[in-house]
């Protein structure tokens, strides 16, 4: 990371020399390179900043600016998010498309593999994060700049979104997934009663506690779109993100997650929308994963993030997705 | 997924070389670059390679129960992931469910060679969720 190109661009910025200090990066966020560092300038200022800027290669090809957007959408609201400060959609700033936010003191994240990553205070934690949830949903996606979209559009677009990313990158069969896509064809759900602010990403690990029952901030607005609200409760919801507890999101009960995300958003979960939701979550898991592997086995990667998402997350949906197919 | 291992071992070879030892050169100093990421690369890249090696220790096992199980039902097309696979997702294309038991059987094989706790239903009141 070119600390240089933070230190002339804050210094422009601020109106005096800065220099960077600490300058860390994170290991976490696949499909951005996440850093965070010390400006301290000649006056005394000193503020700590977190950057995330385009890897080379990533999960998940994503819009710049909307990750951005939201975040900006959100700042100062009820939804706890990082406060930004810079977006840059070329490479001046930071070396590559990127922007810039406060970093927020003493949060601390869930990690995939761990099994009780929010102890005793899971449920307090939970109870935020699936009313925040339903806050997002409660918003015009007009104030995130995102493009009006027809609800009877929302569910076919994301799957076409993940089909045409499996087309792009499948290099195996995969006889589970494509019978599961040919179910969600087959067997589209109601429109949702509105368009939501979608996040895209919603689960447990993208989210900051402070490690005494409160939520910090969401994190990792990357893939946020206009959608049906049921598909970010549904990957919110799935058992990859369970941390093996049988909980939503390692943390509260199925049904009281949905009811606070249902007295938060003014929505109701329709079961047929979620049922269909549920099954396009784990599509797009494995989806993402097999974009993962692919990555790697094309030689355009070396990460080990990508090598472990192309692995153990891969079985994991393959598995639960060959068992949710036995339901239909 | 078969774990594509010489790629994988590339993979880790290259994310060693071009990643961490850099990093780790630096560690110490506090303006090093990629140090945390450094620990975080190293860790993942260890368990990949371990991953990898349960799979060059189970994974022919494992290929050859799964062809013997569907065998009966798939004959000469049962032997090989992909000729398996491509053959019992003609079927469930088809219709014939008779598929689905041997895909959640070989899922659920896979799966156990990582060591790792089994899947948990997230469960609720709620009707029509099928995960």
């Amino acid at each position: 990371m070119p600390a240089e190109h933070l230190a002339r661009w804050l210094s422009a910025q601020w109106g005096e020399a800065v220099a960077i200090h600490g300058l860390k990066r994170f290991h976490g966020g696949s499909a951005r390179q996440t850093y965070r560092f010390d400006a301290v300038a000649a006056s005394g200022r000193r503020e700590a900043l977190v950057l995330r800027r385009d890897p080379p290669s990533s999960l998940i090809e994503t819009d710049r600016l909307a990750e951005y957007r939201a975040i900006q959408c959100f700042a100062g609201s009820a939804v706890p998010v990082p406060q930004p400060i810079f977006c840059d959609t070329g490479p001046e700033a930071f070396g590559s498309p990127g922007f810039l936010m406060r970093e927020v003191a003493g949060g601390q994240a869930g990690g995939l593999l761990e099994p009780d990553p929010y102890g005793a205070h899971a449920a307090a934690i939970g109870q935020q994060f699936f009313t925040a949830l339903g806050l997002i949903h409660a918003a015009d996606p007009a104030a995130a700049g995102l493009p009006a979209m027809a609800p009877a559009d929302a569910a076919l677009a994301r799957l076409a979104h993940w089909q045409a990313a499996l087309v792009a990158d499948r290099f195996q069969p995969e006889p589970v997934l494509d019978a599961a896509i040919a179910w969600l064809v087959g067997n589209p759900p109601p429109p949702p009663a509105r368009i939501s602010i979608v996040h895209g990403d919603y689960r447990s690990g993208n989210f900051l506690h402070d490690g005494a029952g409160r939520l910090l901030a969401i994190l990792d607005w990357e893939m946020v779109h206009p959608g049906d609200a049921h598909e970010d409760l549904a990957w919110a919801c799935d058992p990859l993100w369970s941390h093996s507890s049988g909980r939503a999101g390692g943390m509260l009960p199925l049904d009281a997650a949905i009811a606070a995300w249902e007295a938060a958003s003014g929505l109701s979960l329709n079961p047929a929308a979620w049922r269909w939701w549920r099954v396009l979550a784990q599509v797009q898991g494995l989806v993402i994963w097999i974009s993962a592997a692919r990555e790697i086995i094309d030689g355009r990667s070396h990460d080990p993030v990508l090598m472990f998402a192309g692995t153990i997350p891969y079985r994991f949906h393959t598995l639960t997705l060959a068992r949710t197919l036995d339901t239909l | 997924m078969s774990l594509p291992l010489p790629a994988l071992l590339n993979a880790v070879a290259a994310a060693l070389a071009n990643e961490v030892a850099p990093a780790l050169q630096l560690l110490g100093q506090p303006e090093a670059p990629d140090a945390n990421y450094a620990g975080g690369t190293a860790a993942t890249a260890a368990m990949i390679l371990m991953l990898a090696a349960a799979e060059a220790a189970g994974g022919p096992a494992r290929e050859a129960a799964a062809a013997a199980a569907a065998r009966p039902l798939l004959g000469d097309a049962a032997a090989g992931r992909d000729n398996r696979m491509a053959a019992l997702g003609h079927l469930l294309a088809a219709g014939d469910r008779r598929a689905l038991p041997l895909l959640i059987a070989e899922a659920e094989a896979a799966y156990a060679a990582l060591g790792l706790p089994p899947p948990v239903r997230v469960t609720g009141e709620v009707t029509g969720g099928p995960a």
